[in-house]
């Protein structure tokens, strides 16, 4: 198993928002997250990315076999690891460039493979370049300053097409895309995967699912999974929204 | 005045008095005795003087710094010079003048024979400087009281200087008052690019106190780059005159990286129509340092254009002080002034005093100013380490692009290039990010 998630529990500034969640994800799959605003989607994708405001007050998450929570968020995108924000952060100053090859190289650093120069990150740059459609001169502006919405959402799907995490979380990366952006988006997800990558995608619609078709959909409810299925379960939500799952949950 | 500040004020005087005391240029013992009046009559501000009240001078009060009596002094190791100058050497190609201990040096420096045409320098106070200006600044006064070293540097009508002049002052020797006072004068239509440095060997507990006239003339273009370096325990006091002719451009760029209270002021008279200037600064302190940079920029005719933008980290339990006067007067319609301060404290005992100011007299004018201090964004940090990058690398990431904008300001490349390189060095190499929390 890739990811092992148990009974977690997490609250911020004394409030707690995720309330027992279990999920768990093996190599290869491709699982969806739905669910209605305010849930603790975000927080659940922050809190396996490592962000220290959030405390986890109980539970536990293995990672390849290994304590999650344990870990320094650099340590954990090091070892493979990977997010891709709701809201991408703005660093005026650094080059896109010079992040993304202080990043691919600390994650060669973790492999035991030299680092990529200038010269060498820009050949391994072109393809992916090219696979989204980047504009050329993102890399040389300074990280997110001034990309529009989804500018800034390709921005990170092209960091993860860098840095070839194990386990890439996305969350709502479709939002704020075009309809040509998208199919880009979702074309860069479906080049990586592969048998040993795995995927969550926290989503509002069923586009991009339509596009990369999730082995397993979950619906997150007040901190907690409160259903999972398969692809037919988007269509259901789709059609009824969460009124009637959540009623059927809170019967239970 | 304190007794501790009168008595200073007595010392200096009567360095004064002893440099009078053998001074063959009659013009020269009349500004020092005149120097001496104001001085005795001022003191040095306290802090109840509002433009000192977060630089407060209790420390340099207290020491009594003597001037060098051997000039030049033949007790310098020169080996040891030669050893220290190459890492701070510039990699393009300039015009050196070398000072020691506040005299020149003309066996470190480049041969004053073979300067470009239109270029002259010399080394005897030619000119006296301004006195009305000078005696609103106890430091500038303090100068001229001691007016003995310092360069005049000449550039002719139409004469386009392309090396650019670097002029490095060096103090070797604890407790010596460096007191410098220099003349640039460009002619109509003339260019010159100065780097003035100044540096101490290691653990120096000096005071460099330099006063720097420029005369800008119509439609001439000045660059010039101020880089202080000195040692921890060392003071720094630098009062620049600027006057501006018509159509006339002038950068200048202060980088701040050492001396355990400094203060660099641009006093700025835009007296013609169509100028334009950019006045920008980096500054880092760590420790108890205290770092104060000013400027006071007077628009005095039509369609001028003044940009600013100054930037700070502070460390530990720095002290950051940035004042900037921009005053427009009545006839300056059409002014375009900007000034932005942006200060980054890396620790929460770090303190940032700023205070922009505009003064407007006249009605059409665009004029803005902007302050901003805050620590760095816990977000942007855990993007970094969000891509594999370690939290201390990402700090360093962040602060190091940080400071690095107005060196963007610097419009020779090289110059920047170099520039730029001293600041990130000091910011990455100088212990500003040890003191843990961010
Ligand atoms: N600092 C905070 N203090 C208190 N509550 C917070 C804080 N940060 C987030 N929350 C709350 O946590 C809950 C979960 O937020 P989260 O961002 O995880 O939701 P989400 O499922 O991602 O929603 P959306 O679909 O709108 O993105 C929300 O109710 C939010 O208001
Ligand atoms: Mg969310």
């Amino acid at each position: 198993m890739l990811l092992n998630i148990k009974n977690l529990q997490a609250e911020i500034d004394e409030k707690q928002i995720l309330k027992g969640l279990n999920l768990e994800i093996n190599p290869g799959e491709v699982h969806a997250i739905m669910g209605p605003n305010g849930a603790g989607k975000s927080t659940l994708a922050s809190v396996l990315a490592g962000k220290d405001n959030y405390e986890v007050t109980a539970g536990s998450v293995a990672f390849d076999g290994q304590d999650l929570l344990d870990l320094d968020p650099e340590e954990r995108a090091r070892k493979g690891l990977f997010l891709a924000f709701q809201y991408p952060v703005e660093i005026p100053g650094v080059s896109n460039k010079l992040f993304m090859q202080t990043a691919v190289n600390a994650v060669r650093e973790e492999q035991g493979l030299p680092p990529l120069d200038m010269f060498d990150f820009d050949a391994y740059a072109k393809d992916k370049i090219e696979l989204l459609e980047m504009r050329p001169d993102l890399l040389e502006r300074s990280v997110n300053v001034g990309f529009s919405g989804g500018e800034k959402k390709r921005n990170d799907i092209f960091q993860m097409a860098l840095l070839q995490p194990k386990l890439c979380i996305l969350d709502e990366t479709d939002s704020g895309l075009d309809i040509d952006a998208l199919r880009l988006v979702a074309n860069g997800i479906n080049t990586l995967r592969s048998e040993e990558r795995s995927f969550i995608v926290v989503t509002h619609y069923q586009r991009l699912l339509d596009y990369i078709k999730p082995d397993h959909v979950h619906v997150l409810y007040d901190g907690k999974v409160i259903k999972s299925g398969g692809f037919e379960l988007v269509h259901e939500l789709e059609e009824n929204g969460y009124d009637e799952i959540v009623k059927q949950h809170q019967q239970a | 005045m304190s007794p501790m500040a009168q008595a200073a004020v007595e010392h200096y005087v009567g360095l004064s008095k002893q440099l009078n005391s053998s001074e063959v240029n009659a013009d020269v013992v009349t500004a020092r005795q005149r120097a001496q009046t104001v001085l005795l009559a001022q003191g040095f501000p306290t802090q109840r003087d509002e433009a000192w009240q977060y630089t407060r001078l209790v420390n340099f009060v207290q020491k009594r710094f003597e001037i060098a009596t051997q000039r030049p002094d033949s007790t310098v190791d020169l080996n040891a010079l030669q050893n220290f100058l190459p890492p701070l050497s510039p990699s393009f190609e300039v015009i050196k003048l070398v000072f020691v201990d506040g005299c020149f040096h003309a066996d470190l420096s480049d041969d004053l024979l073979s300067l470009p045409k239109g270029l002259t320098i010399q080394f005897t106070t030619a000119q006296l400087p301004d006195e009305k200006r000078v005696d609103s600044e106890a430091f500038a006064v303090l100068n001229q009281a001691l007016l003995s070293d310092g360069f005049t540097l000449e550039v002719s009508q139409n004469s386009a200087i392309e090396t650019p002049v670097w002029v490095l002052n060096i103090q070797t020797k604890s407790n010596q008052l460096n007191n410098l006072t220099n003349q640039v004068q460009v002619a109509s239509n003339a260019e010159l690019t100065l780097i003035q440095q100044f540096v101490t060997l290691e653990g120096v507990e000096a005071c460099t106190n330099v006063v720097t006239h420029v005369d800008i003339a119509d439609s001439a273009r000045v660059r010039q780059a101020v880089l202080q370096q000195q040692a921890d325990a060392s003071f720094y006091f630098h009062n620049q005159f600027v006057s501006q002719a018509d159509n006339s451009d002038f950068n200048t760029f202060y980088a701040g990286m050492g001396s355990v209270l400094s203060r660099h002021q641009n006093h700025l008279l835009m007296n013609g129509e169509h100028i334009e200037n950019s006045q920008n600064s980096a500054c880092l302190a760590r420790q108890k340092q205290v770092v104060d940079s000013r400027t006071d920029t007077e628009h005095n005719q039509e369609w001028g254009a003044s940009r600013q933008l100054h930037k700070y980290v502070l460390a530990d339990s720095a002290v950051g002080v940035f004042n900037g006067m921009i005053k427009v007067d009545r006839l300056a319609q059409k002014t375009d002034g900007q000034m932005d301060n942006k200060n980054l404290l890396l620790s929460s005992a770090a303190k940032m005093n700023s205070k922009p100011q505009l003064e407007i007299y006249a009605d059409d004018v665009k004029c803005s100013h902007g302050s901003a201090t805050g620590q760095i964004n816990q977000d942007q940090i855990f993007y970094l380490q969000a891509r594999g990058i370690p939290r201390n690398q990402a700090i360093e990431m962040i602060t190091k692009a940080f400071l690095m904008e107005p060196v963007e300001t610097i419009n020779r490349s090289e110059v920047k290039k170099w520039v730029g390189g001293l600041l990130s060095h000091a910011l990455l190499t100088g212990g500003y990010f040890s003191g843990g929390e961010a």
